[in-house]
């Protein structure tokens, strides 16, 4: 089945079985390869995404519902290498990753959540984020969080 | 890849000084294995000590600089690095150690994994927190010999004495004149190497000890391509492999009619004990692969407490006293205080799921693959392709985590005989249910301390019996090597012995045959060890009605062993220093506990409160003594992770034994710790010595009994079965 959307601002069409994930669309169709595939089932959180704006899990989200919306990928969060989005540049001041494998999801979280919330406290970032982490970044994790939302806040009074 | 260029690189003479790189590199344990065999177990308890004691040797043959150096035309150095990068920050230590000699910036060193074929080949693999400590002198000693490469060509271009030379930031000047090192590396083709160079006294270091960021953060933090699953190769297939899902269960068989018919699905391949679908994409190997009908010879319907029997002590199958001091006799006779202690069995739960791409072609085979141990999948591959190990070619990737649990299995044999079936690039992946279900495991534990104290509250007698099943040894040696050396204390053994200074004090290890492969996690021995004697010299201290941690350095008597002074250290500065003697608030429970692991140290203060009827750990700080310190915040980086996944393992994680299979399928019946457990850590150094030690595993020691004793100090309550909910 041909399914459209669009994808970090580029409308793409592809032709896949309308139940595959949106994941391995991405990764596989179109070659997008920070949204990472961990559990399958929506727990971890490695496969996060925005759709509409809203995060969403890709492992778990047939791809035929994707149909006329705007997916953004961590490739598309940041403007550009030298513009980068305040999460990301919050990750960088930071040190946060390890192993590095699940943290675009916890940076797609990230930028939902301060988008939602742009004055964090540490504990709305414990409860509304449930991504997993091995390698125990968690206390950087929280770090970055808060300074991004601050970043985010410099930028808006910017404009 | 990345690690495929076609710069130029030093063309030299063969005449190496290899006499110095040789001697740091091979692997004793051929010629240990024969002499223990005889000797039973004086000798047995001799080699694990000597085992205990060395410094794990640097695994890496192959020690011309130009395996590992090539000098790029933007004057960047690529150091093709045969130590995997799975999190652990070595790729950035690796940079900071080499850029050191080299005379170079750490930033122009671009760190990259070596292939078998075109850099140092790594016979030990990546593990046993070994990696720092391993490479921190003949890295050097490779660079500094590099750089008087490059000094002595660029004397004969210049026609001047290589005296007076210096080098800085990539260029060499004489007088006036200056060339880059890629210049002075263009311009030279025949190459002179000098002997092993003297190195830089500790004084001079520029970069060594000062802090730096990761050198893989921007690729990490911009989403790059860069772990095995992310690889593609040209007209590349995808595969989906069901394993047996039953303990000891064997393949009797498969119906695949549906399976074939699915929409995209290439070939179905029949093995041994498994089942291949090969598609055109992941999706459509995944769903084919859930229509195989697969019947399953199952001998025997294991359950959770068949494996509880097994794993203690008295029902193993042979053991090895680690240590022997004085006499425990005592201990048979009344006023002996006794305690059990279990953990459960662990899965490493590693975020990217083990997988392979494999393109096999002819008798040659391409293979890439995120593995702890590249040199021991060439081999696996070249037996079962039935190929010459030479004619694989592996190329490693970025580790979506590690924590052991990328090894001694692998993929890539399996993901080979596909890809040889079809003619295609096949890309391999493991569902997160065979990762859960099908693998090796943290093998469970059961131990048993006893002790007597004297009357002005010293313990006079301890004694520690760990019961566990193999780690290591059989699973890279075999069964008959394990029973020969009696236990695995290579990997289990760490933190059976008693640290402290008890004039008598056994610790014995035991190995229980459990029906399921068993094989190292971070800190496999360490974690399970320090849980169950740090929560004894607890109880012990309480029931000595003494302070914890002044009882411990107590027992830390100094008898000149620098260890000694380094562990009493340590307790010192935490006492000091984490805010221990200080009141606390009610509702707050405190405990500390100490380890020693390969030489370095690591004691915790937790503190927990109750919150909503369960506990929660509000803050934790470690001070830790890893030897020199290299990168800062590298160290302080393992230590939050380490800490990070003690508390997970502490609280939550557990799979169990079901009707021959294991309980937990995904991460939703395996619970770890998460942003919501995450305690404020606070990381406190004591550099005790000038070499470094190893860090990635030494700080998940003290973390769970930490955590059971402010339990107790807390409720009254003592816990001594993992995990706790």
């Amino acid at each position: 089945m041909k399914i459209s959307f669009s994808v970090n601002g580029n409308p793409v069409n592809v032709d896949v079985d309308p139940e595959t994930p949106l994941l391995w669309v991405v990764r596989d169709e179109l070659k997008l390869k920070a949204t990472k595939f961990g559990c399958g089932k929506a727990v971890c959180g490695s496969c996060s995404l925005h759709i509409n704006g809203d995060l969403v899990r890709s492992c778990s989200y047939p791809v035929k519902y994707a149909e006329g919306k705007q997916v953004t990928t961590l490739e598309g969060l940041s403007e550009s290498e030298k513009k980068l989005h305040p999460v990301q540049e919050a990750w960088m001041e930071i040190n946060v990753p390890q192993c590095g494998y699940c943290q675009p999801g916890f940076m797609m979280a990230a930028a939902k959540l301060i988008q939602e919330i742009p004055n964090p406290t540490e504990e709305d970032i414990r409860k509304n984020i449930s991504n997993i982490c091995r390698c125990g970044t968690h206390p950087r994790i929280i770090k970055a969080i808060l300074k991004a939302a601050e970043l985010n806040k410099a930028l808006i009074a910017e404009s | 890849m990345s690690t495929e260029n076609n710069n130029p690189t030093p063309k030299k003479k063969r005449k190496f000084s290899r006499r110095k790189f040789f001697k740091r590199g091979g692997i004793i344990l051929g010629t240990t294995l024969i002499g223990v065999y005889f000797g039973r177990n004086i000798i047995r308890r001799k080699v694990a000590q000597i085992a205990g004691d060395m410094d794990l040797p640097l695994g890496i043959m192959n020690m011309e600089p130009d395996f590992w150096f090539e000098i790029m035309e933007d004057n960047t150095v690529l150091l093709k690095l045969a130590k995997m990068e799975m999190g652990q920050g070595i790729f950035t230590g690796a940079a900071m150690i080499a850029a050191e000699e080299l005379g170079v910036t750490v930033e122009q060193i671009n760190v990259q994994p070596a292939t078998t074929k075109n850099g140092p080949t790594d016979m030990l693999g990546t593990g046993g927190s070994s990696s720092t400590s391993g490479m921190y002198t003949p890295l050097r000693e490779v660079a500094a010999t590099m750089r008087e490469m490059l000094i002595s060509a660029a004397a004969k271009i210049w026609n001047v004495d290589a005296s007076t030379i210096s080098v800085g930031s990539g260029i060499l000047q004489s007088g006036l004149q200056q060339l880059s090192y890629a210049e002075v590396t263009q311009q030279t083709t025949e190459w002179v190497v000098p002997k092993t160079p003297a190195l830089k006294p500790e004084s001079e270091f520029q970069y060594i000890g000062k802090e730096y960021k990761r050198v893989d953060l921007k690729p990490k933090v911009m989403g790059e391509s860069i772990f095995s699953i992310d690889m593609e190769l040209p007209d590349m297939l995808y595969a989906t492999i069901l394993y047996c899902p039953y303990i000891g269960g064997t393949l009797k068989s498969v119906n695949s009619d549906d399976a074939i018919k699915h929409p995209g699905v290439v070939k179905v391949e029949r093995s041994d004990d498994w089942i291949g679908v090969i598609a055109e994409n992941r999706f459509a190997s995944v769903m084919a692969c859930r229509k195989l009908k697969a019947e399953w010879d199952v001998p025997k319907m294991w359950q959770q407490s068949d494996i509880d029997e097994m794993i203690k002590p008295e029902n193993g199958v042979s053991f090895i006293k680690l240590q022997k001091d004085g006499s425990i006799d005592d201990l048979d006779k009344e006023n002996t205080f006794a305690q059990t202690y279990n953990t459960p069995i662990g899965v490493h739960a590693q975020m990217e799921p083990n997988g392979t791409i494999a393109h096999v072609q002819g008798d040659k085979a391409l293979i890439i693959t995120g593995t702890q141990w590249a040199d021991n999948v060439q081999g696996k591959i070249a037996k079962a392709i039935g190929i010459k190990k030479k004619n694989v070619e592996i190329k490693t990737t970025f580790l979506g985590g590690g924590f052991g649990g990328r090894y001694f299995q692998s993929t890539a044999p399996a993901a080979a005989k596909l890809s040889q079936l079809v003619g295609k690039p096949v890309h391999l992946l493991r569902t997160r249910e065979e990762e859960f279900q099908n693998r090796y495991y943290r093998p469970p534990s059961h131990h048993k301390l006893r002790a007597k104290l004297s009357e002005d509250g010293m313990i006079e007698t301890i004694d520690h019996v760990y019961g566990s099943a193999d780690m290591a040894i059989k699973a890279n040696a075999g069964d008959l090597v394990l029973k020969m050396l009696g236990a695995d204390f290579a990997a289990g053994g760490h933190g059976t012995r008693v640290l402290y200074n008890i004039k008598n004090r056994h610790s014995k290890i035991v190995n229980c045959k459990l029906p399921f492969p068993t094989g190292i996690w971070r800190g496999v021995g360490q974690f399970p060890n320090t849980f169950a004697i740090e929560s004894f010299i607890d109880e012990l201290a309480i029931k000595a009605g003494k302070d914890p941690i002044q009882f411990r350095i107590d027992h830390l008597t100094d008898t000149g062993d620098p260890l000694i002074v380094r562990a009493k250290k340590v307790l010192e500065t935490l006492a000091e220093k984490s805010g221990w003697k200080s009141p606390k608030r009610e509702d707050i429970g405190r405990g500390v506990a100490l380890c020693e692991d390969r030489k370095s140290f690591a004691a915790a203060m937790i503190e927990v409160k109750k919150v909503d009827g369960k506990i929660k750990v509000t803050r934790v700080v470690q001070v830790v003594d890893p030897g020199k310190i290299i990168n800062p915040d590298g160290v302080r980086m393992q230590v939050e992770g380490a800490t990070m996944m003690g508390i997970s393992a502490c609280l939550y994680e557990a799979t169990y034994v079901k009707d021959s299979q294991f309980t937990a399928t995904n991460y939703h019946q395996y619970p770890m710790a998460m942003l919501s457990d995450s305690p404020e850590i606070e990381v406190i150094f004591t550099e005790g010595s000038e070499k470094p030690y190893g860090v990635g595993e030494p700080p998940i020691g003290p973390v769970a009994p930490a955590i059971v004793n402010a339990i107790f100090d807390l409720t009254g309550e003592r816990k001594r079965r993992l995990p706790l909910y």
